[in-house]
């Protein structure tokens, strides 16, 4: 019998027959046998693991083992390669066209996989850089598997961002804690929960005694007024406390003349967080409920929907609202990031959790500055209050710190004003480091005369940037481009904006100056065992996700928007945005959004952690604390900002030096 | 040369092959030898070999009988682990505790199993013209001597490559001590495998030769140099 060279391993293979397979076809007494060891590996590695049975035992029918002493080549680049190669122990380098550093590769790690699926020869030369025991499948097997099986297949697809997007897909899919319930709530439509009693409407004709008497007969604390079942307006409690006791308004006055009219309103599609987010965001309690034809039919009150959530430490933005003192405020902010873990163990996908955490921020920065003004008098001039950096884009996580600046009005005279808003300023900074949002170390905060400017000191300091651009000052400057006002005259930012992103979209120096500070972030390559691995081979121990993986996404969305006048702050919607112009592929702007999106769910679960065991919260992740899921869309996304930051280089600073 | 302070490995081994050729009884172990003789000038990478590894009852071909054969073909240098063979043979006598303790091997797995002159049958071709590879090489020989004289009234002449002896022949250590497959593969960094479990064994016996092999300085050996003495 002559079955076991070469030709026949490949005979077998042709002949699949999973039953003749896993069964005994030798006879009673003699078994061809898988090795108890190998299949036991293999059931305990992915993507082998997630194999049934049958295929498992194609494939460790498959295997051969080879022994690489440290220092062999294991494969050449540009030679033909007929395996795939599984690390049994070890490790091994991976070297692209044989000179630039790729990849290194432990136990468990498999390679050789590119060149079997674009049937072509090997790009990487593989090196053994510790003694390696290799289990290897053949190519012919490798593409059984392949074929026959999804989860093998997708495992080792080559385009690392349809990997990335199907990561993404999953989080939100099963959320990161499986059986946790709560996760669907989240999601949950309005319609699905809205209070059984009938809304309460009137008339936008009855009077405001009439209104008042019929609040107090339904007990309800606002009163939505419509026409032919249509959303005119609303009036709340607060409004006639304000707008009619305190003014002594005659009873008989239509209520018409102190609704506020065209309320914020949500659909019955809407999720639970979206209407959470919105009250967040305005600071109001209740959200009138329209159906698609856009008449009304309830009035939701922020209980409403944190009963439904089940996460009473959701409740912050109402408590901030409430908070007298800076103290008050500190106890609300302080219990943020439960509320960030209850959310992200929930399966709240993380532009969810930035959008809800930096309302939280957005609805400090308020209250303290109202705390001040309360304290200091009203403001001699009108002013803005601008916030810079991620609490613009409404991409804040834990942990962050401040960056805001006052944009002062007409009138402004520094001889003047100047102590008023510097007392301001200086009681806003100090809330906001007593609340948990540390000062900023780059001193961009309103306390800093340089952040405190009219419109045209403004204007001049981006100016300045824009135009006469170099390395350092770029990289400072880059957050003041992402900019959002949180309080006060909102359009004194709006102009602002307007007149500097005009500046910059004309000015291709500037950008490239932008593009060429972006692409000199050192994106990792990957991981190796519990090291960082750099391009110049390195091995770092710790991974700052922020500075080395989300920034350089930040950058690239925000370099488009800089070129291409887009509004939008949020890096998703400029990525959205940037396809939409035609100014970035509309594939990468997918590809860098679901690595962004998976960046920052990394950062919250591992955020969540630090916060269970009672560590200080940073972005800086030791690798050995990732899961393989982890590490390797991490590496699949690493790759991907490298190639995208080459490519914004290229766009921008090409030609240029 | 090693070679001639020892006599011709080669020449020595052909001799007593044809001689127990010449003397085998019709059947599978007269086909045995009629499939040839194996290589011994290649390397093993150029060579096929199969690596071996027998549960018995006991340390005493005399008296104890074998379980368990497992087989893994080595052949180009690598180990063809998907091909590993396990043949069970059926002990005349119920197997004592001890050993049922050490391979798992109960009375009902052993009633499954083949008589001996089956199981031979079905082991032989699975040998012929390779070198075999086994760890403590002596048991294996003698047991299936022992095995072949019993069922078929012949001696089992084969080309043995001992990985206990070639680590004290080349890496040094005491004649004749016996060290361990698992101590052994460990100061290689190999992995940890399950002990007694014959397939398992004799592929762990040949990651053991391949990683020696790797180790050894200058060039690369050929069978007959690495043939057990």
């Amino acid at each position: 019998m002559r079955a076991i060279g070469a030709d026949g391993r490949y005979q077998t293979i042709r002949q699949l027959d999973l039953s003749a397979l896993s069964g005994n076809h030798a006879g009673m007494g003699d078994e061809s046998a898988e090795v108890r060891d190998v299949l036991a590996f293999l059931q305990s590695t992915e993507p082998f693991a997630s194999l049934d049975d049958d295929h498992r035992r194609v494939a460790a029918k498959g295997i051969e083992v080879a022994y690489f002493r440290r220092g062999t080549v294991i494969t050449e680049a540009g030679d033909a390669n007929d395996w795939l190669s599984l690390i049994r122990s070890g490790a091994v380098e991976l070297m692209l066209g044989g000179t630039q550093l790729s990849a290194r590769l432990g136990e468990r790690d498999c390679f050789g996989y590119p060149s079997l699926i674009r049937r072509g020869p090997a790009q990487n030369t593989a090196t053994a850089i510790e003694d390696c025991l290799l289990y290897r499948l053949p190519g012919e097997t490798f593409h059984v598997l392949r074929d026959r099986c999804a989860g093998f297949r997708k495992f080792f697809d080559i385009d690392e961002s349809a990997r990335l997007r199907r990561a993404v897909a999953r989080m939100e899919g099963d959320g990161p804690v499986a059986g946790d319930e709560s996760g669907l709530a989240i999601y949950a439509t309005i319609g699905s929960f809205l209070p059984g009693r009938a809304v309460v409407s009137g008339d936008p004709a009855l009077s405001v005694g009439e209104a008042a008497a019929l609040m107090a007969r339904e007990d309800v604390s606002t009163l939505p007024l419509c026409e032919d079942g249509h959303l005119l307006g609303i009036v709340t409690d607060k409004d006639l406390r304000r707008r009619v006791l305190a003014v002594q308004l005659d009873l008989a006055t239509p209520v018409r003349a102190i609704m506020t009219p065209d309320p914020v309103t949500i659909g019955l599609q809407d999720s639970a967080m979206a209407a959470l987010l919105e009250m967040t965001r305005r600071h109001i309690h209740h959200l009138p409920v329209i159906d698609a034809s856009g008449a009304l039919v309830a009035v939701i009150s922020a209980s409403d929907v944190l009963g439904q959530l089940g996460a009473h430490s959701l409740r912050i933005p109402a408590e901030i609202g409430r908070s007298a003192s800076a103290q008050e405020l500190a106890t609300a902010t302080a219990r943020l990031p439960d509320a960030v873990s209850a959310l992200v163990s929930a399966g709240v996908d993380a532009s969810h959790v930035t959008h809800y955490a930096s309302a939280i921020g957005g609805a400090a920065h308020c209250r303290l500055l109202e705390l001040a003004q309360a304290e200091l008098g009203p403001p001699p001039v009108p002013f803005a209050l601008v916030c810079f950096g991620s609490l613009a884009r409404y991409e804040q996580g834990l942990g962050s710190d401040q960056d805001n600046g006052f944009v002062l009005g007409d009138g402004y005279d520094e001889g003047l004003h100047n102590s008023y808003f510097a007392a301001l300023a200086k009681r806003l900074s100090d809330g906001l480091a007593a609340v948990g949002y540390a000062y900023c170390k780059g001193d961009i905060m309103a306390t800093n005369p340089d952040c405190r400017h009219d419109l045209a000191g403004w204007q001049s300091r981006f100016g300045h940037w824009i135009a006469t651009p170099d390395p350092q000052a770029v990289l400072d400057s880059a957050i003041f481009f992402d900019m959002r006002p949180l309080a006060g005259e909102e359009v004194l930012v709006k102009r602002l904006r307007e007149g500097v992103f005009a500046q910059a979209r004309d000015n291709r120096i500037f950008l490239s100056f932008m593009a060429r500070a972006a692409a000199s972030t050192a994106v990792p390559l990957g991981f190796f065992r519990n090291f960082l691995l750099h391009h110049d081979a390195d091995e770092g121990d710790v991974l700052d996700l922020k500075r080395q993986a989300i920034a350089p996404i930040v950058d690239i969305a925000r370099c488009h928007a800089l070129a291409r006048g887009i509004s939008a702050t949020g890096t998703l919607e400029r990525l959205d945005a940037a396809a939409a112009e035609g100014s970035l592929h509309p594939e990468a702007a997918r590809d860098l959004a679901a690595g962004f999106e998976f960046l920052c769910d990394v950062r919250f679960r591992h955020q969540a952690g630090q916060r269970a065991r009672g560590e200080p919260i940073s972005n800086l992740l030791p690798p050995r604390e990732l899961s393989r899921f982890d590490r390797e869309h991490l590496r699949d996304a690493f790759r991907l900002i490298r190639t995208q930051l080459d490519k914004l280089r290229s766009d921008f600073a090409g030609g240029l030096t | 040369m090693a070679a001639l302070w020892f006599g011709d490995p080669r020449r020595k081994f052909a001799r007593a092959f044809a001689k127990a050729a010449a003397q085998a009884p019709a059947g599978p172990l007269a086909d045995f030898y009629a499939a040839g003789m194996p290589t011994l000038d290649a390397a093993v990478g150029d060579a096929e070999l199969a690596c071996i590894d027998l549960e018995t009852d006991g340390l005493t071909p005399r008296r104890d009988a074998i379980l368990e054969a497992g087989i893994v073909p080595l052949a180009q240098g690598r180990l063809q682990a998907g091909q590993a063979r396990r043949i069970r043979f059926r002990p005349a006598q119920a197997l004592s505790s001890a050993s049922v303790a050490i391979h798992g091997i109960t009375d009902d797995a052993a009633a499954r199993a083949l008589n001996a002159d089956e199981a031979l049958a079905q082991l032989l071709p699975l040998l012929a013209r390779r070198v075999l590879v086994a760890h403590f090489a002596q048991i294996e020989a003698e047991f299936l001597d022992r095995a072949c004289r019993r069922v078929f009234g012949g001696p089992f002449v084969a080309p043995f490559v001992c990985t206990m002896q070639l680590q004290q022949r080349w890496f040094g250590g005491k004649p004749g001590e016996i060290v361990r497959l698992g101590a052994l593969r460990v100061r290689y960094g190999l992995p940890h495998y399950a002990a007694h479990d014959g397939v398992s064994d004799a592929l762990a016996c040949g990651e053991l030769l391949l990683a020696q092999i790797a180790h050894k300085s200058g060039r690369e050996p050929t069978l007959a140099e690495m043939l057990r003495r």
